[in-house]
């Protein structure tokens, strides 16, 4: 196969190369984050889904084809669809983090002191490691020894403290809203620097032409903020499924398996038994799910970028 | 406004009141916890299991901290290290994927930039699985350096998107006029656009080195207990494990853990801000 035998080659790659020596140097600083990128998202990602059709164990041992037998069972086992229930309640967690971020953005660009204070403690909890705040609150709410019930107690509020860790639907409730208490901060920091950008103007002329508070916030704030709030929550879903720490720490995936959410599956599978394979079937149906909200950024994103 | 706010000055009034009381009410939730939690550690064992609840110590004690930093010292180096490796190689590769997206034009951009966009998106647990498992064919497995490698996964693409708005909100003509003056294409980008983009860069290297100190993930997965173990994972490892006779010592821990990455956070949140706007 010489260059010449194939027409059109030549004059491509003529091509590519005056395209390479007049950009070579954005392509130059554009390596290494693809190389990354290559390394760390496609190429695993690939593997991983060739994984799952395996019977894979980590380290040493050979895998075995398996083709789709671990998708079949995946889909026949009861537990699984506990765990897409449980992934979908959980998945309101964020719908409660937009809540509080846009409140908390709203309070704190009207506030006329203490703004700077108020918008940094906002942010604590979410700048301690998950895996910290989770510690925090388990002892909190220790039904024998944490603060929470020894207080309900105490001043007669409780007859006697709640042991939510052995009924499925409180347990699966506490473990989404701490999970709201750790991480609606980001939300609001992406927020409040987008109310902030929003020009007086606006609302000085709206004011002008005897615009309620309410006015201003429905057809000036809430629009100026359509990006940031969609933006702000499909990336806070991505990341609030793929969050095990604290759910495991609290629960454990139980009881039985009903806060068993589909990353703690995927994390069982891979550390505590070592089935790679599975693990990966996990995640590809987490992925499927997760594929909507992807499409929905993207779009977004398109819009952004057509604007600008 | 001010007119504004005279005309309207009784509404304004209860206006206001409710947004002081809101505010204090949510900063209540979110500090209150950290905080109690913080006077707790202070307390000798026996005023620890009490059953009233009270919030400052009778007997004051240090006993705690003296033990939990004995006890974390070696993962809190691990930490450490892990952390600023990482800070380092991500600013090595993201300040110049991020300036080219913002500032060049060049043929094959859009599909470039969607492959980060994508890569942000993505259920990151679902790439750790084969990571750990090619990290361990080619000897990266419980290293340092391959955390400090595979970190770059949760850091670059989010970094890059914030980064590259910074850069493309700069003023048009800098590159073109510093090149009239001489420079090459490469020193324009080193003395001229670095530097102005300074604040914007510190906020990226924050943001990695409390990513990669606060992870679970990552770290719980790709190392062992003999390996450079981090003091998250031992953390959770100890609470996990249902070994929460000591709530003192745990909670202290838990507190050595969270209060750098909130120490620095809070230092390095005007930068912060700045950079995520988005209209």
């Amino acid at each position: 196969m010489s260059v010449i035998e194939r027409p059109g080659f030549k004059s491509r790659y003529n091509a590519a190369r005056s395209t390479l020596s007049e950009h070579w140097f954005s392509y130059l600083l554009l390596a290494p984050t693809l190389l990354f990128l290559m390394v760390l998202v496609w190429v695993p990602f690939l593997k991983g889904v060739w994984m799952s059709l395996h019977q894979w164990p980590f380290g040493s041992g050979d895998p075995t084809f398996v083709g789709l037998s671990n998708y079949e069972y995946l889909f026949s086992w009861g537990p699984f669809y506990t765990s897409l229930k449980a992934t979908f309640v959980f998945a309101l967690t964020t719908v409660v983090q937009l809540g509080t971020a846009l409140l908390a953005g709203l309070l704190v660009v009207n506030l006329d002191r203490f703004k700077n204070l108020v918008s940094a403690s906002f942010l604590i909890p979410y700048t301690m490691p998950p895996v910290a705040t989770g510690t925090i609150w388990l002892y909190l709410l220790d039904p024998s020894l944490g603060p929470v019930f020894k207080f309900l107690t105490q001043y007669g509020i409780l007859e006697q403290p709640i042991y939510w860790a052995s009924q499925g639907n409180l347990a699966l409730a506490v473990v989404t809203l701490v999970t709201a208490w750790t991480f609606w901060p980001f939300m609001f920091i992406i927020i409040l620097a987008t109310l902030e950008s929003i020009p007086t103007e606006y609302y000085e002329s709206a004011r002008m032409y005897g615009a309620g508070r309410w006015d201003t916030f429905w057809h000036i704030t809430l629009p100026q903020l359509r990006s940031a709030i969609l933006v702000a929550f499909s990336i806070r879903l991505a990341w609030n499924m793929t969050k095990v720490s604290q759910t495991i720490q609290m629960t454990g995936g139980g009881p039985g398996y009903d806060t068993s959410l589909l990353a703690v599956f995927l994390y069982r599978f891979a550390y505590d038994q070592g089935q790679m394979g599975m693990a990966f079937t996990v995640g590809v149906i987490l992925l499927i799910i997760m594929l909507v909200f992807i499409v929905l950024f993207i779009r977004e994103f398109e819009m952004q970028e057509a604007h600008a | 406004m001010s007119i504004a706010n005279r005309v309207g000055f009784s509404t304004d009034g209860y206006f206001k009141f409710a947004t002081r009381v809101l505010a204090f009410l949510l900063v209540s939730i979110s500090v209150f916890p950290i905080l109690y939690t913080l006077l707790m550690t202070f307390r000798p064992a026996n005023e620890f299991y009490s059953n009233s609840v009270q919030l400052f110590p009778h007997q004051p004690t240090f006993e705690n901290w003296i033990f939990a930093f004995s006890e974390l010292s070696d993962a809190l180096v691990n930490s450490f290290i892990i952390a600023s490796g990482t800070t380092a190689l991500s600013l090595l590769i993201i300040v110049p994927g991020a300036y080219v997206f913002g500032r060049k034009q060049f043929p094959g951009k859009t599909s470039f930039f969607y492959i980060i966009i994508v890569a942000l998106m993505f259920p990151y647990i679902l790439l750790i699985v084969p990571i750990a498992d090619f990290w361990y064919t080619i000897g990266l497995y419980d290293t340092i350096p391959g955390m400090w490698i595979s970190y770059q996964l949760f850091v670059a693409p989010f970094a890059i998107w914030i980064l590259r708005d910074y850069f493309a909100k700069l003023p048009k003509n800098i590159e073109e006029s510093a090149q009239m003056y001489g420079c090459t294409q490469f020193s324009a980008f080193v003395r001229v656009i670095l530097p102005i983009a300074a604040p914007a860069i510190v906020a990226i290297a924050f943001l990695s080195f409390l990513t990669a100190w606060n992870d679970f993930l990552m770290s719980s997965m790709l190392t062992t207990g003999t390996g450079p173990r981090p003091a998250v994972v031992e953390l959770f490892i100890t609470v996990a494990g249902g070994d929460t006779s000591d709530w003192g010592l745990i909670t202290t821990e838990t507190l050595i853990i969270g209060i750098p990455p909130t120490v620095l956070y809070l230092w390095a949140r005007n930068y912060l801000s700045e950079s995520f706007e988005m209209t």
